[in-house]
């Protein structure tokens, strides 16, 4: 018997299918969907769990896909027939992953139960360091309670969006498997235990924060600022300010709580750390749960869909490549390490691709997602792009001469962290500058230099600021960018060869410069960067906004499946 | 009269271009990744300009060579992109107008357009984007390992003496009839090459070749712009 692979077509798996798509606002699950709703017209149903309740869960998502401009395409390819297209094609249900029975109704949970071939869990919190109590609720149990859908379903499988970076502090080729006796570091570890230990810590936080004694001190804390501020508090505002600072308090503590149990085990952060929890409950499980784990690298801006550049919100590159068109010259990075990188198109078309094979009961346990593997990009490679990209755009475009002519070539460089110009150091200088001119002035200079030093103190205080908080975000990336030597193993894919080209995954062929260069930091700066600075972001308005329709008549999958039109087609 | 195709091969440097290979490897030294490797590189750069200006006038083989040296340890990310802001801010205020009419004749008269230059590829194609008459360019190349230029150039390196026997061996692989063909070149190296053809031209020619095309008759073209 032959073990030659068999060709799949994604079209032809995916027509009728109905599948159940969580985290569909997410910049992944965004792009999926669209790219799907795009390149797949004779997909079943999707439906799309999103939280909320009743009316409102709907005009969040009519929000989504008027304002987002991932679903230009769609826009533009279906005009004044979006409505009716979207509505034959979609459900939104109400319902929230974090919940049991994923917050469904009981009716829908039941239809859905017999309706779904394949849940996408792309639901998942992606900062890196949260309060862990969020973290633990929505990575560990949102993939726990669709484990459960998917058991109580017909005929269910689910695809769990993980992240390579479960892989923790390590270094080497990691391959595409769950290690699920230990941690990265080699803890012995049991899925189910660690479980419960996290929700061990989780309610001794709780109690530290619960205890009086915490209260009483919190008190009188407050009383005693009050009173150097010259006021004298009453008791219902000392208490309304004790409980605020509870609050703030217990998060801080809940976060440090995360990281703190996350590096004890060899993860970086909590993210990682509950991802990888997630995947190990879900592994425990597998001979009930039929599940594929996919784990994409840094998922960066489209290559093509839905346009060249299209990205969002605080992703991994892109406050370093900030950080190279900023004075501010050496990232802590080191020459050969990998940064993986993996454009979002590429994504969802991976996504799609392993979908289809669980549904023909062909996947495989791990799909990893990266380019490390096929098309290695050193993260000095990336700088130096980085580096260029800015100065390109700066000639051109700087806003004064200052930034054209000196900026544009005061080139980022990867350099060791403890390089003597590291940001720390220039922090602390600033700083020390920063109280000389507070403090350290001599009596007898004029009172014109005094009001200039205090001026010039304001600018380095805040200078002071704002580097501490570059040293927090390179602290962050760290792990990736210098500590650790990754190489993702991304092979599994490639047991599924796609008949129709448009779909194939090929990271191989993403020619790096181009791509950094004219694709991803235009993206960025169109995208990315008015967010970091609180400009405000642009948005798309359709010329006829979609109205997700009460009560569309559905076209049934098969008869679907047998009419296989482009979506162009279907707009003209 | 023979049916085979005609060519008009042109020197870049002083007949397209006023600008030379040490104003480029001046420039590239100047913008190199972090002020450590920027002095140093430009440095070398500088100092390797007498060698070449002494050898410019015989075998400019060795004085590309030792010029192209500062390239060394730059990545073809930065070479390419510096390529780009080297053509648009410095080498097309550099063009010659003149020889740019020049190629625009050979073209309407039907020639194949053949342009050699000792600048690296990197900057020349971009050069060769905007002259739209050029059917073939032959420029110097870098040597890249791992992603970085080595600082050597690939053989053969153009500006030497090799440019005639290149010449001979790219006629042989056209067809080109070169008792038909024309040549325009300004520099004593490039005797050679404008003594095989039909026509050779010498265009604002240093001294050693404007000495040879006197006594060899050939015409003389002296342009500025």
């Amino acid at each position: 018997m032959s073990d030659a692979p068999v060709t799949l077509s994604i079209r032809e798996t995916l027509a009728g299918k109905h599948i159940l798509l969580t985290g569909a606002s997410g910049f992944v699950g965004k792009v999926w969907l669209a790219m799907v709703l795009n390149d797949i017209p004779q997909i079943g149903r999707i439906y799309v769990l999103l939280r909320g309740k009743g009316r409102g869960v709907k005009e969040r998502f009519e929000k989504i896909l008027n304002e987002s401009p991932v679903f230009k395409p769609l826009h533009e390819a279906h005009e004044g027939r979006m409505s009716e297209f979207i509505s034959q094609r979609i459900e939104v249900v109400a319902g929230d992953v974090s919940q049991p029975h994923l917050g469904m109704d009981t009716e829908t949970e039941a239809r859905l139960r017999r309706d779904v071939d394949v849940v996408l869990h792309c639901a998942g919190l992606v900062d890196f360091n949260p309060d862990i109590r969020e973290a633990l609720s929505s990575n560990v149990e949102g993939a726990m309670h669709v484990a459960d859908f998917v058991e109580s379903s017909d005929h269910a499988s689910v695809l769990h969006v993980s992240t390579c970076y479960v892989a923790g502090h390590r270094d080497g080729f990691v391959t595409e498997t769950i290690v699920t006796d230990r941690s990265p570091n080699g803890t012995p570890l049991h899925a189910a235990d660690e479980y419960a230990k996290l929700q061990e810590i989780i309610a001794g936080v709780q109690a530290e924060n619960d205890d009086p004694a915490t209260e009483v001190n919190l008190r009188e804390d407050v009383v005693r600022r009050l009173a150097e501020r010259g006021h004298q508090g009453d008791y219902k505002r000392v208490t309304d300010m004790v409980g605020r600072l509870k609050r703030k308090r217990l998060r801080e503590m809940m976060a440090k709580a995360g990281t703190d149990r996350a590096k004890a085990l060899g993860w970086p952060n909590t993210y990682t750390y509950t991802k990888a929890l997630a995947e190990l409950l879900l592994e425990c499980r597998s001979d009930r749960v039929r599940f594929a784990s996919f784990r994409p690298a840094i998922v960066e801006s489209a290559m093509e869909f839905p346009f060249a550049g299209w990205n969002e919100g605080f992703n991994t590159s892109g406050p370093l490549v900030y950080l190279a068109g900023t004075w501010f010259r050496h990232v802590p990075a080191a020459a050969g390490n990998a940064l993986d990188v993996i454009p979002v198109d590429s994504v969802c078309r991976a996504l799609s691709i392993v979908l289809c094979a669980l549904i023909r009961g062909e996947a495989s346990q791990v799909y990893q997602c990266g380019s490390s593997d096929r098309n290695f990009l050193p993260v000095d490679r990336l700088t130096e792009l980085s580096a260029l990209g800015h100065r390109q755009h700066l000639r051109k475009h700087g806003s004064d001469a200052l930034e054209r002519l000196v900026l544009s070539r005061w080139d980022a460089l990867a350099a060791d962290p403890e390089h003597v110009l590291n940001v720390t150091n220039i922090r602390k200088l600033m700083g020390q500058v920063t109280r000389y001119l507070k403090h350290g002035m001599p009596e007898k200079i004029p009172s014109e230099v005094r009001e200039w030093a205090d001026d010039l103190s304001k600018t380095t205080d805040s200078g002071v600021r704002k580097l501490r908080q570059i040293e927090d975000v390179l602290e962050m990336f760290m792990p990736f960018t210098y500590q650790h030597f990754c190489v993702f193993q991304c092979r599994a894919i490639d047991r599924h060869p796609v008949a129709e080209r448009e779909f194939r995954f090929a990271p191989e062929d993403i020619e790096w410069r181009s791509y950094w260069l004219d694709v991803h930091m235009p993206g960025l700066r169109r995208w990315c960067f008015p967010e970091y600075e609180d400009k405000p972001k642009e948005t798309y308005a359709p010329q006829t906004p979609f109205r997700l329709l009460d009560a569309p008549v559905p076209e049934s999958g098969e008869s679907r499946s047998h009419a296989p039109q482009p979506a162009r087609e279907e707009a003209g | 009269m023979s049916a085979k195709p005609t060519a008009a091969f042109f020197r870049a440097e002083g007949v397209l271009v006023s600008s030379g290979v040490m104003q480029a490897a001046m420039f590239m030294a100047g913008q190199r990744a972090g002020m450590r490797e920027r002095a140093l590189r430009f440095g070398q750069a500088l100092a390797s300009a007498p060698l070449f200006g002494l050898l410019g006038q015989n075998d400019r083989t060795l004085g590309n060579r030792v010029a192209h040296l500062c390239y060394r340890d730059m990545t073809e990310d930065r070479i390419v992109v510096l390529a780009e802001e080297y053509v648009d801010d410095v080498l097309s205020e550099k063009i010659l107008d003149s020889g740019i009419e020049l190629l625009r004749r050979a073209k309407a008269d039907g020639h194949r357009i053949v342009v050699l230059s000792e600048g690296i590829s990197e900057i020349m194609e971009r050069v060769r984007e905007k002259w739209r008459y050029v059917d073939d360019l032959v420029c110097n190349r870098l040597e890249y390992r791992a992603g970085k230029a080595t600082g050597k150039l690939l053989d053969p390196v153009i500006g030497g003496y090799e440019g005639g026997k290149w010449l001979s061996q790219y006629a042989a692989v056209h067809d080109i009839d070169l008792s038909r063909s024309f040549a325009y070149a300004g520099h004593g190296p490039d005797l050679l090459l404008l003594s095989q053809v039909g026509h050779p031209c010498a265009v604002n020619p240093d001294f050693t070749l404007r000495k040879a095309a006197r006594e060899a008759d050939w015409p003389l073209m002296d342009y500025k712009a």
